[in-house]
């Protein structure tokens, strides 16, 4: 049974007589615990699957189930509901409000729902510790670096336990040192909690720590890899670039 | 149950710690933004504590104050025979005792040594020595009571101790009364303490009766009742007896003097609001900048779960601690200004209205009215850009800028002000009742249309300013017209401020004009005998007709006009000055400027039945034209007048007052004091010595001055056009929140283009092309400011002007052209100015922060 299905999910921008398809008919299944990426080429609508996933965008077409229930008969108060309990993200650049610390950063989902606030940020302390901030809860996200501020937002995804993360090219800002290590603790937070996640990246050494990776090309998923042996990363390479050429 | 409101209070602690450290972060804009608000309720503050203590001054120093238990007076504080009215109320059940009374408050003149200490008022209580004392207990001190029918004998409440110590048992001291100075002793001081804000004498009503010139008059009744009597019911029947013309237990009204000090609280409040307004501006100006400048943070919140309603209620408490803070600092503020201008009006107030100012005390009413005011301010101004925030899409946290296309809505504005402000021109041309609309139409249709005019104007002025400026001058266009509707309000301000300079401008010339004129026409007399307080007479004892005998006794003298006085009121109550006039006399020593009627005519009609002619105020305020009839109330009861003319003179004109003969005044308002007289001299006649002559005579009475009417006409015409200065203060206390919104103006666009001009900078760009490029800017803003102002000024000035027309108040319209020239150069200045602070920040850039700053 899978925790997240998309059902023919489409979306389409621009003016009538000029449609941009960014979404075509995307049929998905996220299984509980699966570590799934997303690739394809630029414009092939990674971010915009992401987002109709997460219900910041309404699909113009075809539905999105979370745990067996429709989210497009949802309102946006239901929506906003739903983001800040079982949905979490991460996201590539803006993730954290410069003027709170990294702990009330992480506490806000819960805060905002409702959470006593001395109780949302002993929880916010838990989170950052296990992606090893424990010592940075006090800090502002100025004073902390590109790769602390990406393991804080994702503290802050994992923080209500959510049924998804959505990550949108977390590491795409990063080193590889800090890349890998938020890889880590994505695959840490599979492995250990199992959490579910769904990662956009352009990085295959990145996409090499997920269960699965699905690729898109103009809004379609043209190929699949279950990432079964030796040497992932260069064969993911060689996929992708068989799919833009494609 | 619980954890549902746990769950707000979190949350919206949580939202407002948020609210404080953003604004924290970008201190000076919320000082900037704040002080507007600071501004506008520190205003309204001040004037609701200074002018209701002014009010109850006036009224304290004419309300009687008594130990009976029921005081009546008539409705117009006028006085009346008691034989008509003491049996009546006598005859109420419960009633135990009557007792008539005539007292009076007036101002009294510095004498030689002057017995009552810096009190410039003195309240002379004449009293039935026999009936009083069945009314209330009169327990003495020291002393005796007084005797029936005594003359010259004085009693004094002990509170006298404290404005004249040096009076004691026996001691004779001088004072005023309508027939001359007259001598009294003390004879007793009572045990109570008597009024606190001006010292009280009590006499025999005989000898109160003369120095008012009221033979056989009263004009207060006190009561007693029985003990286990219902009081209100006894007061209900009294009033029914006596009817309508009497009030139980008032303050009298001092109606003129009260009246206009209520239009200065009005005129003074709309300013305190029109500053707000100017806030309120400023406040939606920086919020729809901060929407813009936060969306990345909006857009998060909004991912991570936060509903619209949240997101709004950031904002709107955000703006709400602006409001919060400005309003307290506001209040403070607005407590030391009324203090320290009582402290500096006190000595005005004390030399020309012989009133001692009160200390200011906070009053519930001022409180809440100036913090009402600057919150709800701050929340509505807030209010729009932060449900424009709680629409902000969750993706534009994604998303790298987005620049909104706002040339359609600037359009529109343009379209729909530019119609508005056609109606308002329209209206304006219709002239008299709908000419002020029309300004005021104008003016909205200006701050309207203010978005489109931005682009054009600073097209039209760019080859200015490209002569000027150079290259940096297009930059600065281009930042204005990147924001043309940030840029139009803040010249909306501006326009606001220099409009009311414009208008102020046209008003002064105008009005000086007006008195100029009228001070020509109006005093055909040499000499003139001014009383105190000129025309506001309530608390004037003037003279009976000895002095005015004695002065046409002299040799120089040729004619004697005089004025009386009486308060009165219409049918519907608005309260009225009666003037009485000899009408063969009064048009030999002053003119009127006839508005209506026939002048040849007027005056003999006057002098035959009862016939009235009106101020052309008067005439608008109570609706009537020549040949209506006007009831007024008087000692005598309601009598009907009919009006033969409308004409002003300069010491009427801004008053509703009615003239009538003086044989009218003597019988139906028992009154025949002169309160002012005007003197002409035989042809031939040597000024100065008639003016020694008539000296000699004025100095038994002190209340008067002499003066020849030139004189008083160059100094009254003096003081009126200071008077009009205050218009100018108002004009530049309104400019206050405009250079506020313009410092506030410059200050973002700097703030946003931070990292521009860290590219400028970086490309190499010197610090003197971007002080050059911010100058340009602000000068540009400045003449966009100037140029509206002047537009509105002008269109103000003119509805204004023709709406008191309507009014009565004829006054010719005189272009303003010094004020537009002024409202340009000060426009200018103030951009010129306030970019300096803006201009030095942008300067000092560090290059490197700049091009990190997000
Ligand atoms: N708001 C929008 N309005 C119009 N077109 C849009 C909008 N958002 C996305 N698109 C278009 O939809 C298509 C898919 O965009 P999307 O951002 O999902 O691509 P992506 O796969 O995430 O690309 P990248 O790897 O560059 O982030 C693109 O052609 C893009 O131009
Ligand atoms: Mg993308």
């Amino acid at each position: 049974m899978s925790i997240l299905h998309t059902e023919s999910l489409t979306k389409v921008y621009g003016t009538a007589d000029q449609p941009i398809y960014a979404l075509n008919g995307m049929n998905l299944a996220v299984e509980q615990g699966e570590f799934l990426a997303i690739m394809g080429p630029s414009g092939s609508g990674k971010s915009t699957a992401l987002y109709l996933m997460g219900g910041l965008e309404k699909p113009t077409s075809g539905k999105v189930w979370l745990r067996n229930s429709d989210m497009s008969v949802l309102n946006d108060d239901d929506l906003s509901k739903l983001r800040r309990q079982s949905l979490g993200f991460v996201f590539q650049f803006f993730n954290l409000i410069p003027v709170l610390s990294a702990r009330e950063n992480v506490a806000i989902p819960l805060i905002l729902d409702g959470v006593p606030r001395p109780e949302a940020l002993k929880r916010a302390d838990e989170s950052l510790s296990r992606v090893g901030l424990q010592d940075r809860g006090s800090h502002r996200p100025s004073e902390l670096s590109g790769g602390q501020q990406q393991r804080a937002a994702l503290a802050r995804a994992l923080v209500t336990k959510p049924d998804v993360v959505l990550a949108d090219e977390p590491t795409g800002n990063l080193d590889s040192r800090s890349s890998d290590e938020v890889v880590q603790m994505l695959r840490e937070a599979v492995d250990k909690w199992g959490q579910t996640i769904v990662l956009v990246t352009h990085d295959p050494r990145v996409a090499a720590h997920a269960n699965r990776i699905v690729f898109l090309k103009d809004g379609k998923i043209v190929d699949e890899n279950h990432l079964k042996g030796e040497g992932k990363a260069e064969q993911i390479r060689e996929q992708l670039s068989k799919v833009a050429l494609s | 149950m619980t954890a549902k409101t746990n769950d707000r209070g979190a949350a919206m602690w949580q939202m407002t710690l948020m609210g404080l450290r953003y604004l924290n972060g970008r201190r000076l804009r919320t000082v900037l933004t704040t002080l507007a608000i600071v501004f506008g309720v520190a205003l309204i503050f001040t004037t609701n504590l200074a002018l209701p203590s002014v009010v109850n001054t006036f009224k304290q120093s004419m309300t009687a104050m008594t130990g009976a238990d029921i005081t009546i007076t008539r409705t117009s504080g006028e006085s009346f025979t008691p034989d008509s009215v003491l049996p009546l109320i006598s005859g109420v059940e419960n009633v135990q005792a009557v007792t008539g009374l005539l007292r009076r408050q007036f101002n009294i003149p510095t004498l030689g040594d002057n017995a009552f200490g810096n009190s410039g008022q003195l309240e002379l209580i004449g009293i039935d020595t026999t009936s009083a004392q069945n009314v209330r207990q009169f327990p003495m001190s020291e002393g005796r009571f007084l005797e029936e029918g005594e003359t010259g004998a004085a009693i004094f409440p002990a509170g006298i101790a404290d404005f004249a110590p040096q009076l004691t048992l026996d001691t004779r001291f001088p004072l005023i009364t309508a027939g001359g100075l007259k001598l009294y002793t003390v004879v007793g001081f009572l045990a109570e303490q008597g009024s606190l804000s001006a010292p009280q004498i009590y006499v025999t009503l005989s000898d109160a009766q003369a120095a008012f010139n009221q033979e056989g008059l009263i004009n207060t009744v006190e009561v007693s009742i029985d003990a286990n009597a219902d009081r209100s019911a006894v007061i209900a029947a009294i009033q029914q007896v006596l009817g309508s013309g009497y009030q139980m237990n008032a303050e009298s009204n001092a109606a003129a003097a009260v009246g206009s000090i209520q239009i200065g609280l009005a005129i003074f409040n709309m300013l305190g609001a029109l500053a707000l307004f100017l806030g309120a501006f400023l406040i939606f100006n920086t919020f729809r900048t901060v929407v813009i400048e936060r969306r990345h943070d909006l857009g998060m919140l909004r991912a991570v779960g936060a509903t619209r309603r949240q997101i709004t209620m950031m904002l709107v408490i955000e703006s709400l601690i602006q409001g919060v803070v400005g309003t307290v600092i506001g209040l403070i503020l607005g407590y030391l200004l009324a203090v320290g201008g009582f402290a500096a009006m006190g000595t005005i107030y004390k030399d020309y209205l012989n009133v001692t100012l009160p200390p200011i005390q906070v009053n519930l009413t001022a409180l809440l009215l100036a913090s009402g005011s600057g919150i709800l301010t701050a929340l509505l101004a807030g209010y729009l850009p932060a449900r424009s925030a709680g629409k902000i899409s969750p993706l534009e946290a994604l998303r790298p800028s987005t620049v909104a296309s706002v040339e359609r809505a600037a359009r529109w504005s343009l379209i729909v002000g530019i119609i508005l402000a056609v109606l308002g021109v329209l209206l304006l041309l219709t002239g008299s009742k709908g000419a002020a609309a029309g300004a005021i139409l104008f003016l909205v249709g200006m701050v309207v249309a203010a978005p489109g005019l931005v682009i054009p104007t600073a097209r039209l002025f760019s080859p200015l300013l490209t002569l000027w400026f150079a290259r940096e001058g297009d930059l600065a266009r281009g930042n204005l017209v990147r924001q043309p509707s940030r840029a139009a309000i803040t010249g909306s301000t501006l326009m606001i401020g220099l409009a009311v300079l414009v208008m102020a401008a046209a008003l002064v010339t105008a009005f000086t004009a007006l008195v100029e004129d009228l001070a020509n026409v109006n005093f055909s007399s040499d000499i003139l005998l001014t009383p105190q307080s000129v025309a506001i007479y309530n608390n004037v004892i003037g003279a009976d007709e000895t002095l005015a005998n004695r002065l046409r006794a002299l040799p120089e003298v040729e004619t004697v006009g005089t004025l009386r006085y009486a308060s009165s009121s219409a049918a519907n109550g608005q309260a009225l000055q009666v003037l009485g006039i000899d009408p063969n006399e009064y048009p030999q020593v002053a003119s009127f400027d006839f508005t209506e009627g026939q002048a040849e005519t007027a005056f003999a009609e006057l002098g035959s039945g009862r016939n009235a002619i009106l101020t052309s105020l008067a005439m608008s305020t109570l609706g009537l034209s020549v040949g209506d009839e006007l009831v007024l109330d008087t000692a005598e009861g309601p009598q009907t007048y009919r009006v033969i003319a409308a004409a002003n003179d300069i010491l009427t004109f801004k008053v509703n007052a009615v003239f009538i003969s003086q044989a009218n005044l003597a019988a139906d308002f028992h009154k025949a004091e002169d309160v002012l007289l005007m003197i002409n001299l035989a042809p031939g006649a040597d000024e100065t010595a008639a003016l020694a002559n008539v000296q000699t005579i004025v100095n038994d009475y002190p209340q008067f001055t002499a003066q020849l009417t030139g004189e008083y006409r160059d100094t009254l015409v003096k003081t009126s056009a200071g008077a009009m200065y205050l218009f100018y203060v108002i004009a530049f206390l309104i400019l206050i929140p405009a250079a506020l919104g313009l410092l506030n103006t410059l200050t973002i666009n700097i703030l946003e283009r931070t990292r521009e001009i860290g590219v400028v900078r970086a490309v190499g760009g010197s610090r003197k092309q971007v002080r050059r490029m911010i100058t340009a800017e602000a000068l540009l803003l400045g003449i966009f400011g100037s140029a509206m102002g002047v537009l509105a000024g002008v269109a103000m000035s003119y509805g204004f002007i023709a709406a008191m027309g309507s009014i009565g108040w004829t006054v010719p319209y005189t272009f303003p052209l010094m004020g537009i020239i002024a409202a340009i150069v000060i426009g200018v200045m103030l951009a010129l100015f306030t970019s300096i602070l803006p201009a030095r920040n942008a300067t000092r850039l560090d290059i490197i922060r700049a091009l990190q700053y997000e």
